[in-house]
């Protein structure tokens, strides 16, 4: 079996055509998407229209649960306050443009998906907004894919794919008892895997390319893919629609706005 | 009427004239005047060098009859001019008139008005001349505090293009920690430079002191550059709160203004 996972798309119909038509040509049995469909760009409701029509499983992702909640992230997830000041224009002009039955969709989508030994998210396990970056320590990662049982992670979210295998972690606990003894034990994680599939629709990888990854369950490979697309489309339509011009300058350059928080790993409690 | 001991500086934007003065006056380790004709409105190079130098005085441009009248004696004197001044139709006070003509050029220069003007051509740095029509966009952001990191934004998308072609830019910033920041940029060396100037941290409300932006391009979107400067600048609010934060940190000898 051989799937492909699409995240980030953020309302860029250009480039959600220009990975659907790649992903075509590898013969894949089934796609799936980790939410964002919406946000700094132009077409959010086409690209929801589309991802309907094809019936591709999708995890709602933070600018979903936005749209539909109303803007809840807490000041501690901008990295800056000039982010924070553009990313809430794109929300209230996605907002407005956003169809009822758009929003209702959004409304409906789970947090997290199972296929077998894989598991989907958009942020993490633990919440849409939770940054998984490559970096990120290793217990952390291994809790992570640990807390959904499965072998293989797919998430979104920070918009650079990567893979990162844990194996060989060494897990050691020491137990004390209220009788004062004490108890080492020590664990052998099993090999898990997390997988990013970068962005189709705000890349930050450098380039403007959309990329997205394909595994192939009988071979066990896991293959990034990224697919060139006529951002310039992308770019003109941003400017058009009135949408803030920077956006656009960006997305050119494959510099995904909303840059992380200090703290990637930070959760708001509110 | 006694000689004074003038230096007029003149350079293309970006080969390195205030660098060159700073050089000088740390060299005689005396103390100096300076003042910038043409930049009377940021004066950046000014609340620099101030910050920088020791002994140096800044003199507003319109005390410099005043001083040209009742002179420091034994002092010397650097008058930075601006390079959009037309060298060819300036005219100087009479005292100024024989003062020693210094002209800071990139190097492989040959040929310029500049080199008719001065007395001395002195190798500056490397500095872009492809600009046809070079345009002087700047901005006065005096009791502005910035964020940090959406300042670090900002300038990454300034001089990168994303508001027009930019040959040079330079700024001093007061932001959230209390620190005032000197930022310098010149087309064509990839490291913008970015210095703490050594001045006191400023944590009683808006600093009472200069700040501003100049740049130096093609085609540049003033608006929208002021538009992002703006959406950098904290409120009060936040300034109180960063403040108080930074406050209850600081080092002992940290001075504080």
């Amino acid at each position: 079996m051989k799937i492909a996972v699409i995240s980030c798309i953020h309302g860029n119909y250009e480039a959600l055509n220009a990975v659907l038509s790649d992903i075509d040509d590898h013969n894949v049995d089934k796609i799936y998407c980790l939410g964002d469909l919406v946000g700094y760009g132009p077409r959010p409701n086409a690209v929801v229209e589309m991802i309907r029509a094809l019936d591709i499983p999708t995890c709602q992702g933070c600018w979903d649960e936005d749209i539909v909640e109303g803007l809840n992230a807490c000041e501690c997830s901008y990295p800056s306050v000039l982010a924070e000041k553009r990313g809430k224009l794109a929300h209230e002009w996605t907002n407005q443009v956003i169809h009822p039955e758009v929003r209702e969709y959004l409304a409906r989508l789970p947090l997290s998906l199972r296929d077998d030994n894989l598991c989907f998210v958009h942020g993490s396990p633990h919440n849409q907004h939770e940054y998984l970056m490559p970096e990120v320590d290793a217990f952390v990662a291994m809790e992570r894919v640990l807390s959904t049982g499965a072998d293989i992670l797919f998430c979104g979210h920070t918009h650079v794919p990567y893979v990162r295998s844990l194996d060989a972690g060494q897990l050691q606990i020491r137990v004390k008892s209220t009788d004062k003894s004490e108890q080492d034990m020590n664990f052998s994680a099993p090999l898990k895997r997390i997988v990013n599939a970068g962005s189709v629709g705000e890349p930050r990888h450098g380039r403007p390319n959309a990329t997205y990854v394909i595994y192939n369950a009988d071979t066990d490979q896991i293959t990034l893919h990224e697919v060139e697309y006529d951002y310039q489309k992308t770019c003109a339509a941003i400017v058009e629609k009135g949408l803030p011009p920077i956006f656009a300058w960006r997305l050119a350059r494959g510099m995904e706005f909303a840059e992380r928080a200090d703290d990637p790993t930070h959760v708001c409690e509110r | 009427m006694q000689t004074l001991d003038i230096t007029l500086v003149a350079a293309p934007s970006g080969a390195g004239k205030t660098t060159w003065i700073q050089q000088q006056i740390h060299s005689i380790a005396d103390t100096a005047i300076y003042l910038s004709l043409g930049a009377d409105e940021t004066l950046i190079d000014a609340a620099y060098l101030s910050a920088e130098v020791p002994g140096l005085t800044v003199l507003p441009v319109i005390q410099l009859t005043d001083f040209l009248e009742r002179p420091t004696v034994g002092c010397s004197i650097y008058l930075e001019l601006g390079f959009h001044i037309d060298l060819t139709s300036l005219i100087l006070p009479d005292q100024i008139a024989d003062c020693r003509r210094v002209a800071v050029l990139p190097p492989g220069t040959r040929h310029t008005e500049w080199h008719d003007w001065a007395d001395l051509i002195v190798t500056g740095a490397e500095a872009n001349f492809t600009l046809q029509h070079p345009h002087l966009w700047r901005s006065a952001l005096s009791g502005q505090v910035l964020d940090l990191a959406s300042l670090n934004t900002f300038w990454y998308e300034l001089t990168n293009g994303a508001y027009g072609t930019v040959q040079r830019a330079k700024g001093i910033f007061d932001v959230a920690d209390g620190r005032s920041l000197y930022f310098d940029f010149v087309a064509g060396f990839s490291d913008t430079t970015h210095l703490k100037l050594n001045l006191p941290f400023w944590l009683n409300g808006r600093p009472d002191r200069f700040s501003g932006i100049e740049v130096v391009g093609e085609m540049l979107d003033q608006e929208a550059i002021a538009q992002t400067i703006e959406e950098c600048c904290l409120n009060d609010q936040a300034i109180a709160y960063y403040q108080q934060q930074i406050k209850n940190s600081l080092e002992p000898g940290d001075e504080v203004a």
